[in-house]
């Protein structure tokens, strides 16, 4: 049964590939915050603020570097997990909860089926394209730029607020009521466009080939 | 009818000049009914504003109730007050005498015409043409403000264009009438820069405030005397005046009765009337003034001698038309409005009178050469004895109208202190008795000369002989009308000294020395015609030979049309093509075909930045952002 | 406590690496991953800048749901485009889709 799926040889791989990277990046840091945090120089929060941007930065760069695709969208999976956790940080259980649902168990399916459905599996190399070094130089001075409009400015809070459940759920249905369900009119239509999209056309009707010629 | 709904008058020619020109092949007899019939009711509608005029002379001065000889209506405003034209119509004695010329002596061409055009391809649009032009002919005499005149103007000349060249078949036919609107083009700018001098002056276009503005000194006299030259500059243009007179003789090569209204009874005195109409201006500024007696007396003098060597009988008329509106213009440069409106009014029954007999001539021999006619008075009587009265009435006989108007011109030349122009102006009317003397001997006395033609010629048709009989009968009584019994036993205040006038009525008196004088110079001018011409050929080959040179000079119309054409062929053709050469090279090569190459050449180069790959694009947008956010960061 | 420059920070590499993935990658679909990371960081910006400036009305956060819920929806939609180009084409190199050009 296994052998069906394109997949087992290659978890083979994503676990060794991933403990190597965990032994390699992750341990250190963890050890370095582990003895911060015993002696009194970070706050539990820090330090899973720090893991956390670890696992996200480590999963993005995985995700646009590594070369086969289905090991980038596995490297997108940690990145997302790790936003949750940045989430549940910042004290927004249900944007968490959200993201997670939403995120790992639909989008990152989807991607997975689109990889198939387009031969991933007999082409899951597709080298970079020849402008690396100038996307790179754009995304680098973007960071800088962002980071140096970030450091800038003088932010008026320090403390991350919690947000009651109820009062998030008040503020969406009854303040946002118009623009979610736009936005539900959106999705609605968005996987509509999908499907259609998406679908084989079974026969081609010559008729209405000439009348939109006509 | 009054005198303030005049407006009516243009509007029926008009109407009818749509209505033939468009729907002339629906109509029975392509529409010259139409034509004939709108202008008798127009010739109607003139004697019932004849009325109303009369009433309006009180101690024989012509003063309406205030507005009742104006119409108007605002055309077009433009800002608050800066410009304003209107729609205007102004009655006065110098339009009455306009209206009852123009309107008279277009019934007789148009009924005339019937019988002369018979037959002719584009018969119809003759029709309208004659009603577009009678239509703009009205409305140039009728209207009271400048700007609806020089529309009018350039209608006529428009008119004066295209039946000029109704034979447009004919290379000749196109190429002058392209000559007599090209020719009148210069002097209609020197009237457009006048009327634009005269509105930056005074603010209005209104003619009669514009003249009560000089009057009341409040234009400098040296703007005046320049915007009046350039007002005369156009009435030059349009009168074939010297040294614009070049046109006229060429313009003979449109359809005969065309000749007989346009050129020479109605649109060539348009610049007398225009000059007649600022006369009260002219007075304040001699020195214009003096530009115009001048102007006419050497156009006079040249244009009769011209015509003295012509031997086609058109032009011999033209040249004739063209020494009489000098004549007019001689008049006019002394002031004298009156002696001026009342030559034209004489010259324009006679002079048309004239043309249309040579039409009949020309229609019966289809031969316009005196050489080749002769004898034609046994053929065609009533043409004949017509041609002759007219020729009477030109030459200056007593009786006859030319010759109380030629003499009060000449009188008031006399009267005037203007004694060299004075005598030239009679050696001018010895010269016209002769010439047109001559022209009717080779015509119709003698022997024939051409046999076929001869024996081709037969008396026109009644439609084209009533017109003549009665342009006969007025050549010979229109004199008349300057005695002021006779005026009054018409319903006027007095002859025709009491109705246009500048400054005081002018009473007619007859200066019998004067007049004596006068027809002593005109009846010598005739017996020396008769002698030359109506004897045996030698005499008139001893007349052309008498000077070569002299001869040679008047048969080439003193080389002006040669001076032109050469002034044209170097100077205008040069320039032309310096700028031809300009257009071709710089403007077009360069500017045009050379901004497009660049262009071009440059989307050729540029054309592979487009690579069509999507993250081509996304990166150069994030270089974009990129750009911007350090511009933002570095200010 | 943890300051707010160090989500910010964090937010901005994640969106700066996304976007060299959407400019270097040549598949569609990892394309679209990179779109994701790049939208992940723009949500970490919006709830960080909602629970630390504004706890009363926390407007980001409602912001940060409708990314995600958009981001879904773009997702779906990509994923049908780039299956329908896939069809004709046999391809999903957005390199090899280069007919809009000269």
């Amino acid at each position: 049964m296994f052998e069906r799926l394109p997949l087992p040889s290659q978890f083979d791989r994503i676990i060794v590939t991933g403990t190597t990277v965990v032994a390699l990046v992750g341990l250190p840091i963890l050890i370095v915050l582990l003895v911060l945090l015993t002696a009194g120089q970070i706050s539990g929060a820090e330090l899973v603020f720090w893991m956390a941007s670890a696992v996200i930065v480590a999963g993005a760069l995985g995700a646009v570097l590594v070369p086969n695709v289905v090991h980038a969208a596995l490297a997108l999976v940690a990145t997302l997990l790790g936003v949750a956790a940045i989430f549940l940080l910042l004290a927004t259980e249900f944007i968490a909860l959200v993201q997670v649902l939403v995120y790992g168990g639909g989008v990152v399916i989807l991607l997975l089926f689109g990889l198939m459905l387009t031969n991933a599996a007999d082409d899951p190399v597709v080298t970079d394209g020849s402008q690396k070094p100038f996307a790179a130089l754009v995304g680098v001075l973007l960071i800088g730029i962002f980071a140096a409009a970030a450091l800038d400015a003088e932010w008026a809070g320090d403390v991350a607020n919690i947000v009651p459940f109820e009062l998030f759920g008040e503020r969406l249905f009854r303040d946002f009521l118009v623009p979610v369900i736009v936005v539900a009119i959106l999705l609605d239509i968005a996987l509509t466009g999908a499907f259609v999209n998406a679908r084989r056309e079974r026969v081609e009707e010559p008729a209405a080939d000439e009348e939109v010629r006509a | 009818m009054s005198m303030e709904q005049a407006w009516v008058l243009p509007a029926i020619p008009a109407a009818l000049f749509v209505i033939i020109a468009l729907f002339n092949p629906l109509i029975p007899r392509r529409g010259d009914f139409l034509a004939v019939l709108g202008m008798a009711a127009v010739v109607a509608l003139v004697g019932v504003i004849l009325v109303d005029f009369t009433s309006a002379f009180h101690d024989g001065h012509f003063e309406p109730v205030a507005g009742e000889n104006a119409f108007s209506f605002n055309w077009i405003t433009i800002g608050q007050d800066f410009f304003t034209i209107e729609f205007s119509t102004y009655v006065d004695p110098i339009t009455m005498v306009m209206l009852v010329v123009v309107s008279f002596v277009a019934l007789m061409v148009l009924v005339y015409s019937v019988g002369y055009m018979h037959g002719e391809a584009r018969y119809g649009w003759y029709f309208a043409a004659l009603s577009f032009f009678v239509a703009s002919m009205l409305t140039l005499v009728l209207s009271g403000n400048l700007i609806m005149l020089y529309f009018a103007w350039e209608g006529v000349g428009v008119a004066s264009f295209l039946l000029i060249g109704f034979y447009w078949e004919r290379q000749s036919a196109a190429e002058a009438a392209k000559k007599a609107f090209i020719t009148t083009r210069i002097g209609d700018v020197g009237l457009l820069i006048g009327i634009i001098l005269l509105w930056r002056a005074t603010g209005t276009f209104d003619i009669q405030q514009i003249i009560a503005a000089a009057q009341g000194g409040e234009i400098g006299e040296t703007y005046l005397t320049v915007a009046m030259l350039f007002l005369f500059a156009g009435a030059a243009g349009k009168s074939a005046q010297f040294p614009l007179h070049v046109w006229l003789p060429d313009a003979m090569e449109g359809p005969t009765p065309v000749s007989a209204l346009i050129h020479a009874a109605t649109m060539v005195v348009a610049g007398v009337y225009l000059v007649a109409r600022f006369s009260p201006v002219f007075a304040e500024v001699l020195v214009a003034r003096d530009v115009v007696l001048y102007t006419g007396l050497i156009t006079a003098l040249m244009a009769a001698t011209m015509g003295l060597v012509s031997n086609d009988i058109k032009r011999v008329l033209a040249y004739s038309t063209v020494s009489q509106l000098g004549f007019m213009f001689v008049a006019l440069g002394v002031g004298a409005v009156t002696a001026a409106m009342f030559h034209l009014f004489t010259h324009a029954f006679f002079k048309s009178l004239l043309f249309l007999g040579s039409g009949s001539v020309i229609h019966a021999t289809h031969e316009q050469e005196v050489e080749e006619l002769g004898g034609l008075w046994r053929k065609m009587p009533v043409t004949a004895a017509t041609f002759g009265i007219a020729s009477l009435a030109l030459a200056g006989i007593p009786i006859f109208a030319g010759f109380w108007s030629k003499d009060e011109i000449l009188r008031a030349l006399f009267d005037g202190g203007e004694t060299g122009a004075f005598v030239v102006l009679l050696a001018t009317a010895v010269l016209t008795a002769i010439y047109t003397t001559r022209l009717f001997v080779l015509t119709f006395a003698g022997e024939p000369r051409n046999r076929q033609a001869y024996d081709h010629a037969h008396e026109s048709p009644l439609i084209m002989a009533a017109p003549l009989v009665i342009l006969a009968t007025l050549a010979t009584v229109a004199g008349f009308f300057a005695i002021d019994e006779v005026g009054r036993a018409l319903g006027f205040a007095g002859g025709i000294g009491e109705l246009v006038y500048l400054e005081e009525p002018h009473h007619f008196s007859v200066d019998w020395a004067l007049a004596g004088t006068a027809t002593a110079g005109a009846v010598g001018g005739v017996i020396i015609g008769w002698i030359f011409w109506r004897g045996r050929a030698e005499r008139a080959i001893a007349a052309r030979d008498w000077d070569p040179a002299l001869h040679q000079l008047l048969v080439n119309r003193y080389y002006m049309d040669n001076l032109y054409q050469g002034i044209i062929n170097r100077a205008i053709m040069g320039l032309g093509g310096v700028i031809a050469w300009f257009d071709k090279r710089v403007v077009n090569e360069t500017g045009v075909d050379g901004g497009a190459q660049s262009i071009g050449y440059m989307g050729l180069r540029l054309k592979f930045l487009q690579t069509g790959k999507i993250p081509n694009y996304a990166l150069a947008m994030a270089a974009g952002v990129v750009g911007l956010a350090l511009l933002a960061f570095s200010s | 406590m943890i300051p707010l420059e160090n989500f910010l920070l964090l937010s901005a590499v994640l969106f700066g690496i996304g976007f060299y993935g959407v400019l270097a990658r040549r598949s569609a679909i990892l394309i679209l991953i990179s779109v994701e990371l790049m939208l992940a960081g723009v949500s970490i910006n919006f709830v960080a800048f909602a629970s630390y400036l504004d706890p009363e009305a926390f407007s980001g956060l409602i912001f940060a749901l409708f990314v995600i819920t958009v981001a879904a929806a773009e997702v779906g939609l990509a994923l049908g485009i780039v299956l329908r180009i896939f069809r004709e084409r046999r391809t999903a190199n957005v390199d090899a889709i280069d007919e809009l050009k000269w």
